[in-house]
């Protein structure tokens, strides 16, 4: 229940019609792809989760695979993504709300966020309770939904199209990858679910099936009732098709259903942010204050605070389409990586007890990591770049701890002196007119220079302010 | 606090005010607000570029501000 509620998320509530104004009525087509891919994962995560249970998921993984600078990234990469996925979930609620009350979408989304931080403090297994049957109401509408789009007679309004052709049914399928994450959510949280070596890889491949199976049959449903030009233009695709064939119960049933998706998503990835923070936190990585437990509900009530700040500014944003896209970033990095330490663990550790295989080794990871890989080609340019970004970042972390805080300050020191030169240079080039820049007022041509004279002063104070920092060789 | 200290304090708060606004500067850039690339002569096929090197820019300014702010 906790997979599959916090892989059936607000997202497909709200990002359906963005997609079928790419895809069409192949959008159907696009879920089917992305539920493949995504199994083709959901098999090494089954496999790695029941083989090695412990709490932290793919960043676990990778620290028995390769350890070292992998594992760190690939843990950075899931703390990272649950964070977006939070966000996301909690903006889609927000949105889906909107539909019965009007409200102001980034608040609900940080009061979301607010509400699900002190649930998280309080532990999973408060919650796990409540999930069961939330979960399972979430079922019950949806396959109502299905049920009610199927019986209704074909209005001819249904024929597989696509109006970006191939290209489109793979730009949707990029952008819709995000329905279907938050199965592997249950590896992460493994240390708190019992017997862990037949649950965890049930619960996962189980999930992925029914996602597999019920989002394109609610597609399908979909585009049985209304055409795709209709749906493209709507916030909430699912809601409105509700409303025109059930009524106002279809639309009070379908935003019960999508609240429910969206916080139940909100849940499972903000508890699951806070366990790979614990963990990361643990090895070293990450401060030693994310390690601390609450005394009364023995959770890491840190980490879940910290990760909650985090995630609350990326909601305040309230952009649905960037977020969906950068939880898909990462989130695919990370599918990579966990396919990737699979194959390692198969090499070097034959022996290790794996209560479930993953069929047709080594076949399977190999088109986890290939097709995964291939929808990055496809997301946002914006994304990529904040993925390179976080990329960096990650790389920072790592080696602040390993190279030692004064040698990396020193390092930074001298960066900035470069940086500052370099501004300067600049500066000059273009107070002169040696670099003339054509079609820009001279106004703002002089804007730019003073500008750039400031930033180029105070680079280079900073510079030598860092090279000769206290215990360095200058 | 020294005067060495306080002066770090003030050269990391300014090199971390310069780093942020240039990753804004960068998003603003993107998504061409206020139609700042008309503005700058950016062209759409140069933004990215642009994007890249404000972003390195500006990271690189913001861990190296947060060095000096944290000096102890």
């Amino acid at each position: 229940m906790l997979g599959i509620g916090g892989a059936i998320e607000a997202g497909v509530f709200v990002m359906l019609g963005y997609a079928v104004g790419l895809a069409g009525t192949a959008l159907v087509v696009a879920l089917i792809l992305c539920g493949v891919i995504n199994f083709f994962t959901m098999c090494s995560y089954a496999e790695l989760g029941a083989a090695i249970p412990k709490a932290g998921g793919e960043y676990t993984f990778a620290k028995v695979a390769y350890g070292g600078f992998v594992s760190f990234l690939t843990g950075w990469f899931e703390w990272i993504s649950n964070m977006f996925y939070a966000a996301l979930s909690s903006v889609g609620f927000a949105y889906i709300i909107s539909y019965l009350i009007p409200v102001n979408v980034p608040l609900t989304a940080i009061l979301t966020i607010i509400v699900f931080t002190a649930i998280n403090i309080r532990g999973v297994e408060e919650v796990g309770r409540s999930q069961v049957l939330m979960v399972g109401t979430l079922l019950i509408i949806l396959i109502a939904f299905v049920l009610n789009g199927l019986a209704i007679p074909n209005t001819g309004a249904f024929q597989l199209s696509s109006p970006g052709g191939p290209l489109g049914v793979i730009q949707a399928t990029a952008y819709i990858f995000v329905v279907y994450l938050g199965a592997e959510a249950i590896a992460v949280a493994q240390a708190e679910v019992k017997n862990p070596s037949k649950t965890i890889p049930r619960a996962i491949l189980l999930s992925a099936i029914v996602l597999l199976v019920i989002y394109p049959l609610i597609a399908y449903a979909m585009f049985r009732i209304v055409p795709p030009e209709v749906i493209s233009g709507q916030s909430s695709p699912l809601i409105y098709v509700a409303q025109l064939s059930m009524g106002d119960l279809g639309k009070v049933a379908l935003v019960i259903a999508g609240t429910i998706a969206a916080l139940s998503s909100v849940n499972t990835s903000i508890m699951a942010q806070s366990r790979v923070a614990y963990a990361l936190s643990r090895d070293g990585y990450f401060p030693k204050a994310l390690l601390r437990i609450h005394h009364k509900f023995s959770t890491p009530h840190v980490a879940v605070v910290v990760g909650a700040v985090f995630t609350a500014v990326l909601a305040a944003t309230g952009v649905i389409n960037f977020v969906g896209y950068a939880t898909d970033f990462g989130f695919i990095i990370g599918f990579a990586l966990v396919n990737l330490s699979l194959m390692k663990l198969r090499k070097d550790k034959p022996l290790l007890d794996r209560p479930f295989k993953t069929p047709f080794y080594p076949f399977t990871p190999i088109a986890g990591i290939v097709t995964s890989l291939f929808l990055l080609v496809f997301i946002d340019v914006g994304v990529l770049s904040l993925g390179i970004v976080l990329g960096v970042l990650s790389v920072l972390a790592y080696y602040i701890r390993m190279v030692g805080y004064l040698r990396f300050r020193v390092a930074f020191g001298g960066i900035s002196l470069g940086l500052g030169s370099f501004t300067a240079i600049l500066a000059y080039l273009i107070g002169t007119n040696t670099m003339p820049l054509n079609g820009v007022s001279p106004a703002v041509i002089t804007i730019i220079f003073f500008f750039l004279l400031v930033v180029s002063i105070i680079q280079i104070i900073a510079g030598f302010l860092n090279v000769t920092a206290k215990g360095s060789a200058l | 606090m020294s005067i060495r200290g306080k002066f770090s304090l003030v050269a990391g708060l300014a090199q971390t005010v310069i780093g942020a606004n240039a990753i804004v500067f960068a998003y603003l850039l993107y998504h061409n607000f206020l139609g700042i690339q008309a503005m700058l002569n950016v062209t759409a096929k140069d933004v990215v570029l642009y994007m890249l090197i404000l972003i390195v820019f500006g990271l690189l300014s913001l861990i190296s501000g947060l060095f000096l702010i944290n000096e102890k």
